[in-house]
């Protein structure tokens, strides 16, 4: 008996709710360009952060490959005899603090250029190869979190048994710069932080308001659903669904745009990581991370049209305002 | 089932619009309140909606004084009661169909019920064809027939009209005064204000006077009331 009961007035709450369903996107489908524009506003509100965030991650990516960039390049030059240049590459092999080394003659380094700039034929008219020879030097166990100065530290005495020979030329490490592409990142990642708060504020905000004048458009609506018998919940229902749905949409808008400007990306970016010879990925939101931000921005719509509405119901309350001409 | 006991409401301008008011209506019984206008007529009504409180004595509705009711148990209130407004307070965008649904819809009645329910209120207002209308396109008084409609779709146990006749020809008022003594023959309370005197004399029910929001007579009904 009491369990019918309660299964009776489920499906009244049920319907209650897919009334409320319907009516909120009824009301979005007739202020389209209100819609609209609001739709607009919230997407670009979610993309800024958005969009900070996916660079950062795609730029974080080229920070895993350190040992690309915390290779020391010593350069020789072109004239030098090959049995010299192995000797240095010998000494330098010996050392403890080594990883590995690697040799580049001049005449390797131009095929390479030829094959990857497409400059083949005007190449060959060079009567001499002006490119040096590259010895490139990986310091063992690079540790990438230790502060500059202690990096420099470990490194400074290879980096002095490289630069002290008079065969070399010049000694080029980058390590520094990619510490500071960390820092960037760091930064970065705080940046977006505080973006993603400022911006969900924005969010609510932005819904709030277009709720705000929603409920004052239709004010006699309410008035008379509450002289009927409506309850506060029934009544704040589809405005809390419309901001859902306004949230929502500009989530699913946040997200086109940034697809959109990631292909347009895309091609340049390729190429020129294809130049480096790096096999790279650009990274975009995972499907999880897809529905997370889709559902936060539903909710923070949801947010912002409840703190909304229920400033106004409480004023319609309080006030006493009801049914009085 | 409603009682009113030395029940007085002061607006917070200033105005005094009910002093001492009290009576009582038996459920099933069909009752008229007059009084020339600004006499307190509205207010007594917004009292038993809970759309305004007393500023002295207390409301009863079957027993339970409003006084202790808060708010949030306003709409529970008013859900037992049909009102009917002078100005009929229809939704302009919604069909006259679904302006009577209303409060169907809020109860969270299945569709094919509302429906059913709805075609049946418009039928005994005489208002069946237009169904699918919308309001703008009805005469005044058909608008007030509609609000008719959605006081009774939901078959609550009271019914209460502020000037129902306001917008109606002498006929069509008699007409719907007869409707109204049919629902309380049927069981339910219905509470009439009208500033009507000549034809809330002619139905012979039971009348409340009010004059500068104090009740001056309570003329009982006639036996065998008014013919029609
Ligand atoms: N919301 C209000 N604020 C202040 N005074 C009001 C309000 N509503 C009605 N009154 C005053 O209360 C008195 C009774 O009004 P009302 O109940 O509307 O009378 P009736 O319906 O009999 O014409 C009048 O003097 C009117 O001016
Ligand atoms: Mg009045």
């Amino acid at each position: 008996m009491a369990l019918r009961a309660a299964r009776r007035r489920f499906r009244a709450w049920a319907r209650r709710h897919s009334y409320s369903f319907f009516s909120s996107l009824g009301t979005l489908l007739q202020h389209r360009l209100g819609t609209l524009m609001t739709v607009l506003v919230l997407g670009i509100a979610i993309l800024l952060p958005l969009g900070l965030y996916v660079s950062l991650k795609n730029m974080d990516r080229l920070d895993v490959r350190q040992e690309d960039w915390s290779a020391i390049s010593v350069f020789i030059p072109g004239t030098m005899a090959a049995a010299e240049v192995e000797a240095l590459a010998e000494a330098a092999r010996d050392r403890p603090d080594v990883q590995s080394v690697s040799v580049i003659s001049p005449e390797q380094g131009m095929a390479e250029f030829r094959e990857v700039s497409g400059f083949g034929q005007s190449l060959e008219t060079l009567d001499e190869n002006p490119l040096p020879w590259v010895v490139t030097v990986l310091p063992a166990e690079v540790d990438t979190r230790g502060s500059t100065a202690t990096l420099s530290l470990r490194i400074q005495s290879l980096m002095d048994f490289l630069e002290r020979d008079e065969r070399v030329e010049s000694v080029q490490f980058d390590y520094k710069w990619l510490q500071r592409l960390g820092r960037f990142l760091d930064l970065g990642r705080a940046t977006v932080l505080v973006l993603g708060l400022l911006f969900g504020v924005a969010v609510i905000v932005v819904v709030a308001n277009t709720i705000r004048l929603d409920v004052a458009a239709r004010a006699d609506e309410i008035e008379i659903f509450a002289l009927v018998g409506a309850s506060h919940a029934f009544i704040r229902q589809p405005f809390l669904y419309s901001g859902f749905w306004y949230g929502l949409m500009g989530g699913v808008l946040a997200v086109l745009m940034m697809w959109l400007a990631l292909f347009y990306l895309s091609i340049p970016l390729k190429r020129l990581l294809d130049v480096y010879g790096q096999g790279f990925e650009i990274y975009s939101l995972s499907p999880v991370q897809l529905i997370i931000l889709l559902l936060s921005s539903g909710l923070l719509g949801w947010l912002g049209a409840f703190l909304s509405v229920q400033r106004y119901l409480r004023m319609l309350v309080v006030g006493g305002s009801l049914g009085r001409r | 089932m409603i009682r009113f006991e030395q029940v007085s409401k002061r607006y917070p301008g200033g105005n005094q619009a009910l002093s001492g008011v009290s009576f009582e209506i038996e459920a099933g019984s069909l009752v008229f309140l007059t009084g020339h206008s600004g006499a307190g007529k509205s207010t007594l009504l917004r009292l038993v909606m809970m759309l305004e409180r007393p500023t002295h004595g207390q409301v009863l509705i079957d027993g339970q004084s409003l006084n202790h009711m808060p708010d949030k148990q306003a709409p529970s209130v008013r859900r037992e009661i049909g009102m009917i407004f002078q100005d009929h307070k229809l939704l302009f965008d919604k069909t006259v169909g679904d302006n009577v649904a209303l409060p169907l819809l809020i109860a969270g009645l299945r569709y094919r019920e509302i429906r059913k329910r709805v075609r049946a209120a418009l039928d005994k207002v005489g208002l069946l064809e237009k169904e699918k209308a919308w309001p703008l396109a009805l005469s005044g008084g058909e608008q007030q027939r509609v609000g008719i409609a959605r006081a009774m779709v939901a078959m609550p146990p009271m019914l209460l009209a502020d000037e129902p006749t306001g917008n109606l020809d002498p006929d069509l008022s008699w007409e719907l005064f007869g409707l109204f003594r049919e629902l309380s023959e049927a069981g339910v309370t219905v509470l009439i204000a009208s500033h009507d005197l000549s034809l809330v004399k002619r139905m012979g029910a039971r009348v409340l006077v009010l004059s500068d929001g104090v009740l001056i007579d309570d003329i009982p009904a006639r036996s065998g009331g008014a013919a029609f």
